[in-house]
């Protein structure tokens, strides 16, 4: 760290990791710069006009990394929020007066456990306050989901990403609600089905994996419940999140799954490598570290090389049939 | 073999012959403090927030006992009760289960004992279950009855303790308990080497639990 330009905190407030390896971040943040830059001045000449017309050159665009300054309010286009709020019959500060005190116990007590290592979060309790009301608003707004662990972590990084109490509130209730699969209603059925259909897709496009882990008797969701329920947030660099976050507002939930699939492939050889549980939770814990997830833009250019035949269609095929299994 | 304690190596040198690995699980209600125990027990840290755990988190870590090197693979799960059809998984093959509840929420206390019906009825019928009454350094904020948990846990054959993670009383305590508790037969020894092989042995994995009406 002491030869590093960046500090032990990235720019969200988050700690990075004891292991975090400065030297390899450089090296990449050094090149990523200049891509930054360049995105944002090719965005500043197409979307000048900040329409963001759903058609190829926008998902060309997104993939390629949303600039900071405009991410807000494109996630709330591209996501659908902005249509799902003005829809609405009640404003978010109408449906902030519409709650009880019914679930706002769990909701207070995971409020100090949401990333409690972050700095924003520790040092201000406005952000803190933000971040109660989008859970509460959201928990009574949605009865059928009310509060679920997890939701925390959305809101948390939506609100660090944006900075925004109401656009976080529209987009997490677009993602729940419009984007997502059941994950988070008291059965869960949306979550145990996709472990279904992760466990398929593994099988068919990487069968050695899928014999592996399979042998080794890890059911899919010891690895991957985390990875689902929180969007990858608190599971990759946020960074990296954030740039699956772009993807996931515009192309739908079938990124979840393709993530998946490129973080199996990137630790292909640790993985055959592992020969117990054991070895291979500590593979699965430590993916967050390797240089090509580290690498945001070239991990997202993984995500769309190594799955390329992933469509929405497909996955959701699988999921109908799961879903009627079950 | 990694050992935090240090005296897995005799002072000679020579390292002890028995090594016996055991998956142990920890349940409970959300916030009593389940993390926060590992947390105690593998790195001897305590946080005053910790993470809500998603999903379920993997530590490993390893005492010795007598000249038995213990080894314990721990599963920390999630508490809010919709995660709650994940835990058979957790549960399901493991040799040990902490069931956790916070001696300042009564409501806690009725949940772990859910949990200890549960696990009476779908888990290995050899488990071993040990009942913890968490954060222990806010007594004076206590709902749940020492008493009151020491005879539901003699009723029910559970090893109890009151413990706190904060101060750390009683954590290192209640796994050794366990350890002591746990059955150091030829099935559990061995090798990380061969751990795959004992995984794979009839009866310490999947249902075993006799008269399970569910299988």
């Amino acid at each position: 760290m002491a030869n590093s330009t960046y500090s032990n905190i990235d720019e969200y407030g988050f700690q990075r990791s004891d292991d975090f390896d400065y030297k390899l971040y450089d090296l990449f943040m050094s090149e990523y710069m200049r891509t930054l830059a360049r995105r944002a001045q090719r965005w500043s000449v197409v979307y000048k006009d900040n329409n963001y017309k759903k058609n190829k050159t926008l998902k060309r665009f997104v993939r390629k990394g949303i600039p900071i300054d405009i991410r807000t309010n494109c996630w709330m286009e591209i996501s659908g929020a902005e249509k799902v709020k003005n829809e609405s019959v009640l404003s978010y500060q109408q449906l902030r007066h519409q709650y009880s005190n019914q679930i706002v116990e769990s909701i207070q007590i995971d409020l100090p456990r949401t990333f409690p290592d972050n700095v924003f979060f520790a040092n201000q309790q406005a952000l803190c306050t933000m971040l109660y009301n989008v859970l509460a608003v959201f928990s009574h707004q949605n009865l059928d989901v009310g509060y679920c662990q997890g939701l925390n972590y959305i809101a948390g990084l939506l609100l660090l990403a944006t900075k925004n109490e109401t656009a976080t509130f529209w987009l997490l209730k677009t993602l729940v609600e419009q984007i997502l699969p059941k994950y988070y209603i008291k059965t869960m059925t949306g979550l145990l089905c996709d472990f279904e259909v992760l466990n398929e897709i593994v099988k068919k496009h990487e069968p050695l994996i899928h014999r592996h882990i399979h042998g080794i008797g890890m059911p899919w969701a010891m690895g991957t419940t985390k990875w689902f329920i929180c969007l990858y947030a608190d599971v990759l660099p946020t960074e990296t999140v954030l740039r699956i976050w772009d993807c996931l507002f515009l192309e739908g939930s079938k990124l979840l799954i393709r993530v998946a699939l490129a973080l199996l492939k990137i630790h292909k050889d640790d993985i055959l490598k592992s020969t117990d549980l054991s070895e291979l939770m500590v593979v699965f814990k430590n993916m967050k570290n390797h240089p090509r997830v580290l690498d945001c833009h070239g991990f997202i250019f993984d995500v769309f090389g190594l799955s390329s035949k992933l469509t929405n269609n497909k996955i959701e095929k699988l999921r109908a049939k799961y879903q009627q299994g079950s | 073999m990694a050992n935090r304690t240090g005296t897995a190596q005799r002072p000679n040198g020579q390292t002890q012959g028995k090594i016996c690995q055991f998956k142990l699980v920890l349940l409970g209600e959300s916030a009593v403090g389940k993390s926060s125990l590992v947390l105690r027990f593998v790195k001897g840290q305590f946080h005053e927030y910790q993470e809500s755990t998603i999903g379920a988190a993997f530590l490993t870590q390893t005492i010795c006992l007598d000249d038995t090197t213990v080894k314990f693979e721990i599963w920390d799960t999630a508490g809010q009760e919709r995660y709650h059809s994940l835990a058979p998984m957790y549960y399901r093959g493991a040799q040990a289960a902490i069931v956790v509840y916070d001696i300042t929420n009564q409501d806690t206390f009725g949940r772990a004992k859910t949990w200890v019906k549960e696990l009476q009825r779908q888990a290995s019928p050899t488990i071993v279950i040990a009942l913890a009454g968490n954060k222990q350094d806010l007594a004076n904020k206590r709902m749940v009855e020492y008493e009151e948990a020491q005879t539901y846990a003699d009723e029910n054959g559970l090893l109890f303790m009151e413990t706190s993670a904060k101060t750390a009383m009683n954590v290192n305590d209640i796994f050794l308990a366990i350890a002591k508790k746990l059955p150091k037969n030829e099935q559990n020894t061995g090798q990380a080497g061969n751990a795959q092989g004992r995984r794979l042995t009839e009866g310490d994995t999947g249902p075993r639990a006799a008269g399970n009406c569910c299988k």
